[in-house]
């Protein structure tokens, strides 16, 4: 009876050791990059941030290293990121910041100290064709802005790095009203600005094997 | 240290010449109005609050924080000063604020994120260092220090901690007004730059009353040549650093006169100072400073061979040559006349309220000076910084300090006095200062302005 129990409890032992093998903790780090581009009546506008925080878990058909043989098809996933809000800043062309009155009211509109991004599903649609080629992925998740969480579903690219870093590139289209954000119509310039619905996501998020996993 | 100690005569006067006889005389000597378009950026929005403490508060730290009090940024949680009675008079500005005779009681205080030091100039080092060791921001009153050592030492300190904002109180630097000037001066309007003129008159003893002679001693270490930098130094250091700004290159040797004219109460720093600050090619800065006459107060003037700019408070004039060739917009640019000249108003912020048509209310005059615009960005930058560094931690976490002093030396900051001129500045007056002690020229080793 005494044996029958060890065995039991070594082979749940060794199959969740496996389970724990065959998923890979990966965690934000620097280098990430986030646009969001707009219009409106007078020129286009954008804000950007360098942070990108979170985490992601990932199963076995995620490619660990740049050029990995994996079978396209659905990849175990669980993770999410997030933007902190005042990290964003508007910007001229050429890199300059533009404005405080726009930060301002681009924080008031978002009315979230976090912008968050839960991904649900993964799914591998074309393998790198070489080792500094990315793979294809389609993705879908949720959106979460100024307390509004919408389903997303985009493209996204992964390269693995050759310094054990992964980047997740990608970009979606969203309109402001899906997240109940009233395009902004700032009182400047005689009440003229008018911004546009649309808004366009562009995001590299690196991420690097967690600080826990690497033990 | 303060640019203007006598406030109640000076209001007066200023009230007068702006009311009247200033605009009429400048439109009558022919200057030009130079009007800044309001940009979006320059809107104004008001910053999240950041905790502060004030240590020292004499008469420039209560200016201080009478500032303070008008800004939105700002929330005054400790002042400090080691007179009970400056406390007391203090705390009328900070009715929330907690009181301290000890400065480093609110350096232990991990709530209050930046401190403004205004205490004598002789003791910033010590509290600067503290500071910033501490993990402050630092808004350090010009100019820096009293000495070459203390200087290098904040200097070296605030480079060694560039997570960190540090400010030095060269006002200038963060004025729209002036920075509204430089690209007129840099660009080449006033022609080749000739020579610059500054002067600092009031009638004032500069001496602060006090119970007993201990506490006269500690009050007016101004008036100590062994603890103060003089006239030159005190009040000089802000128009020599513009000039040094505005030339875009740093002075190679002073020479300097100084006497006591009129107050001879004992005081052994001149009352009356005349100093040429030298700096490559020929070019000097003109500047003199009296407490024995307060005719026209306080101003500068830049002089080339096209133009010439003077510059008062929030206001400037250009003064074309006859001969100077057509620049275009200063045939619809607003003039006045100063006697037989006209002048072109240079002023920034046309747009906003400030409007020299209109008088300006209490809250414009305290909101539009030079000096709330530098503590304006200095708590912006300390919010800004603070901001970036606990968004850095949440994001990726603290593991790798290297990447987070990165990431906060990459961080926008609004236009301020740093490190380097705080230091350049110190040395230069420092050694304007024993110029106009001995009486001769000094030359400064160019040494001295870097740090290693």
């Amino acid at each position: 009876m005494k044996m029958r129990t060890t065995l039991i409890l070594t082979a749940i032992l060794a199959a969740a050791t496996l389970q724990a093998a065959e998923t890979t903790k990966l965690s934000a780090t620097q280098g990430s990059k986030i646009r969001i581009e707009g219009t409106s009546n007078i020129h286009d506008w954008r804000v950007e941030s360098k942070l990108i925080g979170g985490s992601l878990e990932v199963g076995p058909n995620f490619p660990l290293k740049p050029g990995q043989a994996v079978e396209p098809g659905k990849v175990e996933v669980k993770g999410e990121a997030f933007i902190p809000v005042r990290s964003l800043k508007s910007l001229e062309k050429d890199g300059r910041p533009y404005s405080d009155k726009m930060d301002e009211i681009m924080y008031e509109k978002l009315n979230t100290p976090r912008i968050y991004y839960r991904v649900t599903s993964l799914t591998l649609k074309e393998a790198a064709k070489s080792a500094s080629d990315p793979y294809l992925f389609d993705s879908e998740g949720e959106l979460a802005v100024n307390g509004v969480t919408n389903k997303v579903s985009m493209p996204v690219k992964v390269t693995p790095l050759p310094d054990s870093k992964w980047k997740i590139a990608g970009e979606t289209a969203v309109k402001m009203t899906d997240f109940k954000i009233d395009p902004p119509a700032p009182a400047i310039a005689l009440g003229m600005i008018k911004t546009g619905n649309d808004v366009k996501l562009l995001f590299e998020w690196m991420v690097k094997p967690a600080p826990d996993a690497a033990k | 240290m303060n640019q203007n100690d006598s406030k109640t005569a000076d209001f007066n006067r200023r009230d007068f010449l702006k009311s009247g006889s200033l605009a009429s005389i400048m439109t009558l000597l022919g200057g030009v109005e130079l009007m800044a378009q309001s940009s979006p950026a320059e809107t104004a929005v008001a910053g999240p609050k950041v905790k502060v403490g004030v240590i020292g508060l004499g008469g420039w730290g209560r200016e201080i924080l009478s500032t303070l009090a008008h800004l939105p940024e700002a929330e005054v949680a400790v002042i400090c000063d080691t007179y009970p009675a400056f406390i007391r008079r203090a705390s009328n500005n900070a009715p929330g604020a907690a009181q301290t005779g000890d400065y480093k009681t609110i350096l232990e205080n991990h709530e209050i994120k930046a401190v403004i030091v205004a205490t004598p100039t002789h003791q910033h080092k010590d509290i600067v260092l503290a500071a910033i060791q501490a993990g402050k921001h630092v808004y350090c009153e010009a100019p820096m220090a009293g000495s070459l050592e203390d200087a290098r030492a904040i200097a070296a300190a605030a480079k060694a901690n560039q997570h960190l904002v540090f400010q030095v109180g060269l006002q200038y630097r963060s004025d729209p007004q002036r920075h509204f000037l430089l690209p007129f001066i840099r660009s080449g309007a006033i022609g080749r730059p000739t020579f610059g003129r500054a002067q600092w008159h009031r009638k004032q003893s500069w001496r602060a009353t006090s119970p007993n002679p201990e506490r006269e001693k500690e009050m007016n270490w101004r008036l100590d040549k062994s603890l103060s930098l003089g006239l030159v130094g005190e009040m000089g250091v802000h128009p020599i650093d513009q000039a040094s700004w505005y030339f875009n290159t740093l002075p190679v040797a002073a020479s300097g006169f100084g006497a006591i004219r009129f107050w001879s109460d004992g005081r052994d720093v001149p009352d009356t100072v005349q100093a040429i600050i030298e700096f490559p090619k020929g070019l000097n800065l003109v500047y003199d400073a009296t407490l024995a006459n307060s005719f026209d107060a306080e101003y500068e003037t830049l002089y080339g061979s096209d133009a010439a700019v003077m510059m008062r408070e929030n206001k400037a004039w250009m003064f074309k040559e006859v001969d100077s060739p057509l620049l275009g917009w200063e045939v619809y640019a607003a003039k006045e006349t100063f006697h037989k000249e006209t002048g072109i108003v240079l002023r920034a912020g046309a747009s906003k309220s400030v409007d020299a048509d209109q008088p300006q209310t209490a809250e414009q005059k305290l909101t539009s000076t030079p000096l709330a615009s530098s503590l304006t960005n200095f708590l912006r930058n300390s919010a800004d910084v603070t901001a970036a560094a606990e968004d850095f931690v949440a994001s990726f976490g603290a593991d790798d300090r290297a990447a987070l002093l990165e990431h906060l030396a990459g961080v926008a900051r609004r236009p301020s006095a740093g490190y380097l001129e705080g230091l350049i500045s110190a040395v230069t007056v420092i050694k304007a200062n024993e110029a106009v002690l001995a009486g001769k020229r000094i030359e400064i080793q160019p040494e001295l302005y870097e740090l290693a």
